[in-house]
This record gives C-alpha cells, structure tokens and sequence, in this order.
C-alpha cells in the first residue's frame, strides 16, 4: 500500500496502532531507506553525534544494532498499548545511561530533550522525503496525519520534555532553523558515510561469503553514501563539504522510484522489513503475537527459497577458514579483544564498550528495571577493576596490548557478579538451577534461537558462572555468548 | 559399511585410506538405489560407539564426511534426493561440519524421489530411551501408549519400517543400528568389504531380498519400501 492510500483508510483513534501510516511504514523495507538517511541528519546534531561516536556499535556492529532498532520501533507502534510503554521506558533508561563530553569538552546527554524531538524530527521528516523522492508525495491531510503521529511517537517517548511545533508549518521552520544554525560537520557523520557502507560487515547470511560481500559491497558501498548525501537539505551538504557527484541525482531517484514500485508491484510479503532481516539474518526473529503463523505461504516459500539458496551457496564456495581458525575453541587475546570487547571498534576498550555488552544483554532479555540496575552496576565494578589492574599507562582506556599482557587478571569478583545476574535473570523459578525450559527460554528470548534437542542439561549456579568466566577469562568460543557479543 | 579397516589392512594401507576408498562405493549404492527405484536409503556411517576409536582416525573419519558432503551436494540435490540425518547431537561433532550438515537438509528437505538418511552418531536404543524420556516429559499415561504412539517419538517419524538391510564384509551383527525400525526386517550379509561394494552387489542383494518369502507372522508379504545398509 502506497503512503498516501493510508489517508483513506479511516481516522483511528490510536495514532500509533495498527490503523497509523507509521505502523504501515515501519513495516516497510524502505524504512530502511528512511532510517538511514535520518541517522545522517541526527549524527549532525553535536549533542547527538558526540553520543553516536562515543557510545555506538552501530560501525562495528551494524546489522545487530539494525536488528535492534528494528524491533524496537515496531514495539513503539505495537497494537497493544502496554508494550509501547514499556519500550519507551526501556529506551528512556537506555538513553539516560549515555552522557559524557565531547571532544571540546560540551556536555552531551542521550535522553535529552531538545535532541529527542529532532531525532523524532529527522524520521518524520525523511519519511516525507522518501514520499516525495519515490514520486508519491503526501498530500496535505496525509501529511498532517503523518506528522500527529510522529508528535504521538515522541510523546510516548518523552511525555514531560520537549515537543515537536503544534503544527506543520511551524514544523518546516523549525526544522530549516535547526539545519541551519544547529547542524555542524561533525565527525559521526563522517563516521557513517565514509566508513559505515565502505567497510560494513557481511549480514549474517553472507558472512561465510567474505568474497562474495566484499565484491558486492565495493559497487553498493559508494552508490548507498551518494544516495544518501543527495538526498540530504543542499545547505547541510555545502556545510559537510559534500560535493555533489555528476549522476548521484539521477541515481537517487532511481533508487527511491525503485523501492516504490518494489513495493507497489511486488506482492506485500516481499517488501516486507520482516522478510528482509530474515533473508539478511536467519536468527531475526519477527514480533509475533503468540504463536501466529510465520507469515502467507508466499512469504513462507520465499523464505524456504532464501535458505536453501544459501545453504547451496555455502557448500559449493571453498571455506578458507574450514580446517584452522573456525575449528579451534581457543581464539588469540587479540582477535577477542576485537571481536568481543572492543565493542564500538575504535581499537580500545574504555566504558562505553562494557555499557554495550551490559545494553545487549538487558535489550536481549528485556529486563526490567531493578535486573538491569544490576546488571549495569556489576558492569560498572568490572570496569573500575579492569582499569585498575590493565590500565597501566593510567590514560583512562584499555588498549588491545595491555589487556594482551594481563588477562590472567580477568577472573576478578565483579566478572562473577556478572554472571550470577545473568544467572538470576534466567532462573525464573528461583529453584538455584537453570533447568531444561529456562536454558530453553533463555536461548529463545536471548538469541532468537533454538538450542535443539540437547539442551537437556541443567546447570548449576556454579557450572553457569564457570561458563560464563570461560568465554570473558579464558576466551572460549561459546555459541550462545558469540552471538551476542562478537557477531555483527 | 564395514570393512574399510580391513580393506587397507589387506593393502598394506593406513585404516583412514579405507574410510577414504570407502566414497565411491557410497555414492554407487547411492546411484543403484536411485536408478532401482528405492524410495528410502539409510547408510550407517558413524555409531555413538564409534567415538572410542582413535582421535586422529575419528578426526580423519569427520573431515572425509564433511569433504564428502560438499562435493556431493549439488548432484543429489539435482536427483531429486532428500538427505536427513540421523543422530548427529555430539558436541564433539566440529561446527563447520554441522553446518554443512545442516544446509544439507535445509537445501534437499523439499526433494521426494529418495530419501537418503545417513545414520551419523547413531545408536539405536539412544534413541528409543529419548522417545521414552519424551513420553515422560509429556506426562502421557502408561495406558496411552502404544507402539505406533512410541514410533512417533522417534526420530524422523515418517520413516517407514526398515525392509533389508545389507551388512557387508561378512559381519552379522545388529551393532546398536536403527532397533526399533528393523523388527521385520530381512537381513543379507554379503561378503565383500565395503571399499569394494558396487552397484552389482547393491543388485545382488535387492535380488536375494525379492526371493525372500517375508510374511510377518501372517500369509501375504507387502511391497518393500526401505532399505539399510550398513
């Protein structure tokens, strides 16, 4: 269904459900296209950018973190209205955890205000855009539509803060006034658009492919940042010293008339955001309410095509990898300092790494607030213990070679608190023993996926905890924490 | 599949050049079953007990399937052949070959003309205790069950009852292989090692099964179904 076609289909009370444009939207593949273009306009923001560089997985884990926000911006519009709550109060604690300075030294804070309402400012506003550019742009009523739904979106995200101007043309200068006087050439920007699409990692499906992605992405790369910088407002781009490229126009509109006709023409289930994350990652694992079905037949066939395309693949292409590295159990300090700690990928490890991990485990098995209290402050304590015995330049951050040289100091007291709350999260019953159904739960809940038949095994709150030291200490492979942590 | 140890031992040969004579004659037998029409064709590669043998030669026993399995997946693909699994829950079992296993079955599950289940860290009363255990988990009442109940637990279900099963290099024993699925089973125990079977033998014993009377325990003996090999 087109955009504006949702103006047609009744005035519901609730502006966020089932009935809203943005529900229809979010569960389009061209949100994508949206959310894309609108990170670039937030990471100019500098109270934004300076969060984005500091804190974010996004370079180095790109397709979890798309996952993630996936998810949660279709919590935001789910048709039950508890769930949309306790998102936003999930999201809020998140963003209230991410403060710091800048590199000249300007406060910044994720939770606040001013910055919320031009995130929710850069949505609306790309959504319009994407309208426009795929050549159906929204008339009046759709648009004022759209635009109290975005309203409702950041009211249920900050009902005490900031809001976006009472109505469209007061929106419109606002949003010309913040490009022009807020918006800076800030490194974050320079962050997604020359290193985000040139070196974005392989989606899950591909990663076996490193080849076959890399080809791919050297052609998709540098079309992805010209689509996006010429879809940006021309006075930001002069700022941004983007020189327009011969051609990126017209290859933008081609882009954008694309994905409308994609979605126009193409059967419903195939633009479907759901099916491409399930395509690009076999262990996404779409909202579903109970236990509905997977999706029409179509969808189903499609998605039964998909794997069996990408088992062929895998097993016709040599694995370089095969018979050395990908065997061992025993992975080097280096490459898990760089596939596990290093979380935001800037080459060393200081609190904004160790917040991640602590942010994807509370993300993964949606813990309320008093677990992820927990949670944060047990990581808290192994971040002053780590920096009190590896920092030994005392420059305030770990580097891959001081925690090379001391990792036999890993096993301390807060790695095992750690653990014992991950423990505690997953021992639903209380009875000190993560049984069969609650090993199954969390692997469910956590990983989107299933153990198989052999997750008979009960484990003991000293067995669990040993584990758990294995993969941090002794840098074992673990399936199910490889997958939280290392994988993108 | 028996007899790859004795086969290299005869050539003066290392046991693994055994486990590695032994392909071609998987992939004839493969291709007789295919061409005779056989629906269904189990191979009992690896048992459970299989993991006492040496490391180096359960090391070498692994990567040989796993080489096996990439440069046969297309072609059995193409014949229309479905490959499932049977067993394979050891975590010994190295990832990368799961996987290749895994896509295996994710590539071939929609394939009807034949069957092929390779019995891979297979025992057969594992997996009658896990149907039993299954049964319990359930909390079905003793009264309920049944045998056909029972078989339902086992893995993959739809599996018909095992017609014949051929035995190479003189071996007659069951060796802990599919027991719930052979009760009625013929049995043939030709004698050539199994680096040496060929489609010749695979028709000998198709030949020696047909004159079988098989009656079980009633007067009329039904058309054969499934095959093993082992």
């Amino acid at each position: 269904m087109s955009m504006s076609d949702a103006t047609t289909a009744g005035t519901d009370a609730d502006p966020l459900g089932p009935g809203s444009m943005l529900y229809r939207l979010t569960r389009q593949t061209r949100w994508g296209l949206v959310a894309t273009r609108a990170i670039v306009l937030e990471a100019a923001h500098p109270q934004i950018g300076a969060a984005l560089i500091t804190n974010s997985t996004f370079v180095a884990h790109p397709w979890r973190r798309l996952r993630n926000t996936v998810l949660s911006a279709q919590r935001m519009v789910d048709p039950d209205i508890r769930v949309r709550q306790r998102e936003a109060a999930r999201l809020n604690r998140l963003h209230a955890r991410i403060t710091g300075t800048d590199a000249e030294g300007r406060p910044f804070n994720a939770a606040d205000s001013e910055a919320r309402a031009w995130v929710v400012a850069t949505l609306f506003e790309s959504a319009v855009t994407m309208c426009r550019l795929s050549g159906e742009s929204l008339d009046g009523p759709a648009m004022d539509r759209l635009y109290a739904e975005f309203q409702s979106f950041l009211a249920l995200m900050d009902p005490y803060g900031g809001k976006l101007p009472p109505t469209l043309r007061e929106f419109w200068r606002y949003y010309a006034s913040v490009v022009e006087e807020r918006l800076e050439n800030t490194e974050a920007v320079h962050v997604i658009l020359d290193r985000l699409f040139a070196q974005v990692p392989a989606p899950p499906l591909l990663r076996d492919q490193p080849a076959v992605w890399a080809a791919g992405r050297a052609l998709a790369g540098p079309a992805a940042t010209a689509i996006v910088v010429a879809s940006l407002p021309e006075s930001l781009r002069a700022r941004l010293g983007l020189a327009e490229l011969p051609g990126t126009r017209t290859l933008m509109h081609a882009a954008y008339l694309s994905t409308r006709l994609a979605t126009r023409l193409l059967p419903e289930a195939w633009t479907r955001l759901d099916t491409v994350m399930t395509m690009l990652d076999p262990a996404y694992a779409p909202q579903r309410n109970g236990d509905a079905p997977a999706g029409p037949p179509v969808l189903e066939g499609l998605r039964r095509g998909v794997s069996k395309a990408g088992a062929l693949l895998r097993l016709l292409t040599p694995d370089p990898e095969t018979a050395t590295a990908g065997d061992s159990t025993v992975r080097s300090a280096s490459r898990f300092f760089s596939e596990v700690l290093d979380q935001t990928g800037d080459g060393h490890l200081d609190w904004p790494d160790l917040a991640a991990m602590a942010r994807e485990i509370a993300t993964r098995l949606d813990l309320d607030t008093h677990d992820e209290d927990r949670l944060f402050a047990a990581f808290a304590d192994w971040w002053r213990e780590l920096q009190k015995e590896l920092d030994t330049d005392g420059d305030g951050r770990i580097t891959g070679h001081e925690y090379a040289a001391a990792t036999a100091a890993m096993a301390g007291s807060a790695l095992i608190r750690i653990a014992e709350v991950l423990f505690d999260v997953t021992d639903t019953d209380d009875d000190q023993v993560i049984d069969a159904a609650e090993h199954r739960a969390l692997f469910r809940t956590a990983f989107d996926h299933d153990p198989g038949g052999d997750a008979g095994e009960r484990l003991t709150r000293g067995e669990f905890v040993r584990r758990f030291l294995g993969f941090m200490a002794g840098r074992r492979h673990s399936g199910v924490y490889d997958q939280m942590f290392a994988q993108s | 599949m028996d007899g790859n140890g004795r086969w290299a031992a005869q050539r003066a040969l290392p046991r693994t050049e055994g486990h590695r004579a032994a392909e071609a004659a998987v992939i004839d037998v493969i291709e007789a079953a295919h061409t005779a029409g056989v629906e269904w064709l189990s191979l009992y590669a690896f048992s459970t007990e299989n993991w006492r043998r040496p490391a180096a030669e359960v090391d070498v026993l692994l990567r040989l399937v796993r080489r096996a399995i990439r440069k046969h997946a297309l072609s059995l693909h193409t014949r229309g052949i479905r490959c499932r699994f049977l067993g394979v829950t050891d975590p010994r079992i190295p990832p990368a070959l799961a996987r290749d296993i895994a896509d295996l079955m994710a590539l071939t599950r929609d394939n009807r003309r034949m069957t092929l289940t390779v019995a891979f860290d297979h025992g057969g009363r594992r997996d009658i205790v896990e149907a039993a255990r299954s049964l319990i988990r359930d909390g079905v009442p003793a009264e309920q069950v049944t045998e056909e109940s029972f078989a339902r637990r086992l893995p993959h279900p739809d599996m018909p009852e095992v017609d014949l099963v051929i035995r190479t290099s003189g071996e007659q024993r069951i060796s802990n292989f599919m027991l719930w699925q052979v009760a009625y089973a013929e049995w043939v125990f030709p004698r050539v090692l199994w680096p040496d079977f060929r489609a010749g033998h695979f028709w000998e014993c198709l030949e020696v099964y047909r004159r079988r009377d098989r009656r079980f325990g009633a007067v009329q003996a039904p058309a054969p179904t499934g095959k093993g090999c082992r």
